[in-house]
């Protein structure tokens, strides 16, 4: 695949590209804090730990209108939903994904586009994008990608991979559609960059934590780890703030709602968080998972057994570390697997 | 690309109250745009979700059989927001239909086995609608003997009169309907459902169970289906739990690995019982 060299002097001209072939969403200061976020290309960074909150959003945004109707009873199909926003997709390119976010929308691809059903409304605006990642050469201190099977160099959900070099960047292609837009960009100079790449690969994964041993989680069986006496105690400490489902890359929970007034309405879905009692109430007033345990054991499960389970072994922590650092009590899911799997 | 979160516009051709405290009413719906009937092909067990413009959507078994052309019939238990709405809708509305979703019963697998049903109040919707495709006369024959138990608490909240009345009267399904307590003007079955299923159930031996009905009745007929013989792997069963998009996206409804909207909402036992009970 294509390999080439941004230097320093040309990073701008590199970015004024990106922006000017598609909509550039890029790490970029937003309200005090680094955000994946619509950028100017004089306001790309490329000095970030990672951002705050998941990219999750430029699929899959926090508030989602997906359909609409009217009342109007002169006019045609009163009361009848129609789609909203499928048909003006805005051709996207997202910089300085990190990998771990990368594989984690990877995951959730797999959620949206499942065995049976596909969803349309994240399906038209990740599958149109152009993801170009950025390596971590400073692994922040809550990160452990390399724990759960990832790695700062890893490619998976990408269609290019870039790292800092030389206060510029080398990057190279990873998948077809990733190659052919970095051909037609202009100004982009070809230059060794692959070979690098692989040495700084090895260099950073080795001063990561090795992989955590997850293997009685896979090869237990799902009620043995659910009836595990552990979960109890983690849970007593946890408020069911839904924060780690917030921020987390591989969370893709939503709420559906209908709001309307005297002309029509529309219906919406918003991010929801299965730390909430709400989200599992039946009508009746029955709840499967009445209290925080069960919630917060739900949450456990679904990133370390359920998701494995479900994708080929694939852990659905892809260790961005955002909980472990947001956490209020500080909960620590690295420490829940090693109990899990004790 | 097919959207399926998208429902298709539907009329309210018939609706009637199907229980006497007015809880439970039935609604046939049309579809408004032809070609859309086709789209919304279903078998016996699938659900849909019932859509109304600006109140929301809830799940809902369907009760019809797909043999019955022309409309899709659901009976709606008026519990909270978008049940109660639909209590107060008139026949000639416009609303939605987006499905089928789920999995239907087994029916394919079950072909060549004697078959008990068994359903309390009114969950016995999907299995009317199971009913009426095996007693279609090209679907009969694939099977052995019918036995279908029906209980309710009174016999003013029993559900399909008109369905299981003629039932009683053909010789190729055995129709065991049954209250709680004595009633006046009542002159069937007495006693529970897992009292009456532990009086007419077939021996075990190439027989399957289908069960529906309140969490009550569930945990009593069970034992009693073990204590006939009947293997985990013979008793299939339909789950509920909280829905939102249906399609194994929205996160909402799993039971442990499983999706009860896209994996389920039928489970054998012998798949439940290893999976946390979370329903
Ligand atoms: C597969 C399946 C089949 C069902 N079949 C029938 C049926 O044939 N007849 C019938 O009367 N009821 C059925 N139910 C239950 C029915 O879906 C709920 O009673 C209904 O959703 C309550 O909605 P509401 O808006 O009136 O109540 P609210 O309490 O206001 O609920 C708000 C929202 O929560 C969700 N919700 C609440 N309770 C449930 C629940 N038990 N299951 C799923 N979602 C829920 C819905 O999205 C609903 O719109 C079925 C449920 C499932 C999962
Ligand atoms: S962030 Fe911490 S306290 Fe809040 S719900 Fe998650 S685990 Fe519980
Ligand atoms: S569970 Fe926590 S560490 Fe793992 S991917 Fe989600 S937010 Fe990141
Ligand atoms: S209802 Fe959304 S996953 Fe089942």
């Amino acid at each position: 695949m294509a390999e080439y060299i941004v230097k320093e002097n040309a990073l701008r001209a590199f970015f004024q590209a990106l922006a000017q072939e598609r909509r550039l969403l890029a790490p970029v200061r937003v309200g005090g804090k680094l955000q994946m976020a619509e950028a100017r290309p004089e306001e790309v960074t490329l000095d970030y730990g990672n951002t705050h909150q998941s990219p999750k959003s430029a699929f899959f945004p926090q508030t989602e209108r997906l359909m609409a109707f009217h009342k109007d009873t002169a006019q045609s199909d009163p009361f009848v939903y129609k789609p909203l926003g499928l048909d003006k997709i805005t051709p996207t390119v997202l910089f300085g994904l990190r990998p771990c976010d990368a594989q984690g929308l990877a995951i959730c691809d797999q959620v949206f586009q499942n065995d049976r059903f596909t969803d349309p409304y994240w399906k038209t605006k990740y599958e149109s994008s152009i993801k170009i990642g950025l390596a971590c050469d400073q692994p922040g201190p809550a990160c452990f990608c390399t724990a759960v099977g990832g790695s700062p160099y890893g490619e998976a959900g990408l269609d290019a991979l870039a790292a800092v070099k030389d206060a510029g960047l080398a990057l190279k292609a990873i998948t077809e559609a990733g190659a052919e837009f970095l051909k037609k960009l202009p100004g982009l100079e070809s230059g060794a960059a692959e070979s690098e790449l692989a040495e700084r690969r090895k260099a950073v994964e080795s001063k990561m934590p090795g992989p955590l041993d997850q293997a009685k989680v896979a090869a237990g069986a799902i009620l043995d780890i659910f009836n595990q006496p552990h979960w109890k105690d983690t849970a007593d400490r946890c408020l069911n703030c839904g924060t780690c489902t917030f921020v987390c890359p591989t969370c893709h929970c939503f709420d559906i709602q209908d709001e309307q007034n005297d002309k029509g309405g529309v219906r919406m879905r918003n991010w929801d968080t299965c730390m909430s009692w709400l989200y599992t109430v039946h009508g009746t007033g029955h709840n499967p998972r009445p209290t925080k345990t069960e919630r917060m054991r739900q949450r456990f499960l679904h990133k370390l057994k359920y998701i494995p389970l479900k994708q080929n072994g694939q852990s659905g922590c892809i260790g961005c570390g955002r909980c472990v650092t947001l956490c209020p009590v500080n909960i620590d899911i690295r420490e829940v697997a090693k109990q899990m799997n004790g | 690309m097919h959207n399926p979160f998208l429902p298709y516009p539907v009329r309210i051709a018939m609706l009637r109250v199907e229980t006497e405290d007015k809880n439970l009413r039935t609604f046939k719906f049309e579809f408004v745009n032809p070609g859309d009937e086709e789209k919304f092909a279903y078998m016996p067990g699938q659900f849909a979700e019932l859509s109304v413009p600006g109140q929301g959507e809830i799940p809902i078994g369907i009760a019809s059989s797909p043999t019955e052309k022309g409309s899709v019939m659901f009976t709606v238990n008026r519990v909270g927001q978008v049940s109660s709405y639909m209590h107060n809708m008139k026949e000639g509305d416009i609303m939605g239909l987006r499905g089928p979703l789920g999995h239907p019963y087994p029916l394919d697998t079950l072909e060549g086995k004697n078959i008990i049903i068994i359903a309390g109040g009114f969950a016995v919707t999907t299995l009317r609608s199971t009913i009426v495709w095996m007693l279609q006369p090209e679907n009969r024959p694939k099977y052995g003997r019918i036995t279908f138990v029906y209980g309710a608490r009174t016999p003013g909240l029993l559900c399909f009169k008109d369905d299981w009345s003629e039932w009683q009267k053909r010789d190729d399904i055995d129709v065991h309907v049954t209250i709680d307590r004595e009633a006046p003007g009542w002159s069937g079955k007495v006693g529970f459902v897992p009292a009456v299923t532990k009086e007419v159930c077939p021996p075990p031996e190439n027989t399957a169970a289908i069960i529906c009905g309140p969490p009550v009745m569930i945990k009593f007929t069970q034992p009693v289906l073990a204590e006939a013989g009947y293997s985990p792997d013979n008793i299939i069963m339909s789950l509920e739990n909280r829905m939102k998009c249906g399609l194994g996206i929205c996160g909402r409804c799993n039971v442990g690995p499983e999706y009860v909207c896209k994996d389920g909402p039928v489970f054998t036992l012998s798949q439940l019982n290893q999976l946390p009970r979370e329903y």
